[in-house]
């Protein structure tokens, strides 16, 4: 049995919610980044997250939800963006997002993927596999820029272990189904 | 809402955004190069200057969706393209210096355009400023470029400054679909305009070059006339200003270039 169309909207709601806080986070960075190319790199970025909160806010209207509808994640997801948009130093801006929190949203993406009727939830589908390409895209030019810039390569994996650890501990992004429509 | 600040002869400006420390970041025009002609220290200046402006005005844009999260999302969408487009610009603009052999930091820069926008506190007075007079501004000077870039048989950036001015034409256009539709909303917000159009000025005359004020390239601010920039009406159209808006800035720019005519009549005849 696939999702219902009630789980399916929670689901693509909370999925917008995160687009637009990164969003956010990216924007936030641009000014306070002092690398030029770090700079551009998220400023085009930004772009890309918008976009992807903009389709799924479209989708949420047509599963019975208002139109660009976000819902909050669970605490613990809340509590790793906050931690996200407080890391200080371009390397480890960089480091974060796309070594963290880009993979770990993807494997979030893909497990939804997994769970949802293909072809009754097919827009959906069509949406999220746009996002992972772009997704992926946006890696791989965080990953080109550190080649050409080794100074944006983060040193302290430690603590880049420690965020993804608390990552993977989010099992699910969607408030339980009775505490979100309470 | 606005963050840290700097005053500026008397004049509070929001602080710089983050800068890498091979540049040179300054708030005085006479700390500034002034090009005056098209040698290829100048063109490599005026490359090194569109490039850091192009990044303001990304961080203009970036700094308004982090600090107006309850914009209308469509408004949002436009500002978060805006991002992309100045992004690409930026790199364009680098790619070209480094071709003619200049770097970053070569010259100092001032980032005007940041400090002025981003000390008000509303987003459509953001909008009035930064899309709606500055970048329409450059899409007057950018059409003049364009000649200017073509005349010294530089084709390829009189190409890219096209390409880059038909973008900034779309970031006028939403900015002036914006505060009409807002307008139309809430009168108040029409009120908002003019009030922040005022300081603008207000800020731009504390600002500019004062007698005696010389550029760090020898050049007399204030004495060495501007080369005349006419008004890109088709480009103006094309962004939405009304018939009435676009006389409105002829007949300015016709009555400074006569003002300057005279000026120099009367320095012949001293």
């Amino acid at each position: 049995m696939g999702l219902t169309v009630k789980q399916r909207g929670q689901n693509v709601a909370t999925f917008r919610f995160v687009e637009v806080r990164i969003m956010e986070i990216l924007s936030a960075w641009v000014p306070t980044t002092p690398e030029m190319e770090a700079k551009l790199l998220l400023g085009a970025h930004i772009w890309d997250t918008a976009q992807a909160a903009d389709a799924l806010g479209k989708r949420t209207y047509e599963l019975r939800l208002p139109l660009q509808h976000s819902l909050t994640p669970v605490v613990g997801y809340l509590e790793l963006l906050d931690d996200l948009a407080a890391a200080e130093g371009a390397a480890r801006r960089i480091a974060a997002f796309y070594d963290v929190v880009l993979p770990g949203l993807a494997a979030r993406y893909r497990r939804y993927l997994a769970q949802t009727d293909a072809l009754m939830d097919a827009p959906t589908v069509r949406v999220i596999e746009r996002i992972l390409e772009t997704g992926i895209r946006m890696a791989r030019e965080a990953n080109e820029l550190r080649a050409e810039m080794p100074a944006l390569k983060l040193g302290d994996t430690e603590w880049l272990a420690r965020l993804a650890e608390r990552e993977r501990n989010v099992a699910e992004l969607v408030v339980e189904p009775e505490a979100a429509a309470a | 809402m606005a963050g840290p600040t700097i005053s500026v002869r008397g004049v509070q400006l929001r602080a710089d955004p983050a800068r890498e420390a091979c540049f040179k970041v300054v708030h005085l025009y006479s700390e500034l190069w002034r090009t005056v002609d098209m040698s290829a220290e100048s063109q490599r200046e005026k490359l090194h200057r569109e490039y850091n402006t192009e990044v303001q005005g990304m961080e203009i844009a970036a700094q308004s969706l982090a600090e107006f999260p309850d914009a209308p999302w469509d408004l949002r969408m436009e500002m978060a393209r805006q991002c992309w487009d100045e992004s690409r610009h930026a790199r364009l603009y680098l790619q070209r210096l480094r071709e003619k052999g200049g770097y970053k930091g070569e010259f100092p820069i001032a980032n005007h355009e940041w400090t002025t926008t981003c000390v008000f506190e509303t987003l459509v007075a953001r909008l009035a400023i930064q899309n709606r007079t500055f970048e329409s501004g450059s899409m007057d000077s950018m059409r003049k470029a364009i000649k200017v870039w073509n005349d010294a048989g530089d084709a390829e950036t009189a190409e890219i400054t096209d390409a880059i001015l038909a973008d900034e034409v779309q970031h006028v256009r939403y900015a002036n679909q914006w505060i009409n539709r807002l307008g139309r909303e809430d009168p108040k917000v029409v009120l908002q305009v003019a009030a922040t159009m005022a300081r603008l000025r207000q800020m731009s005359a504390a600002l500019r070059p004062q007698p005696g004020d010389i550029s760090v390239n020898g050049v007399d601010l204030v004495a060495t006339p501007h080369v005349s920039v006419r008004a890109n009406v088709e480009d103006r159209e094309h962004a939405e200003f009304s018939g009435a808006e676009i006389t409105a800035v002829v007949k300015r720019q016709e009555a400074e270039e006569a003002d300057r005519f005279a000026i120099t009549r009367l320095e012949r005849v001293r």
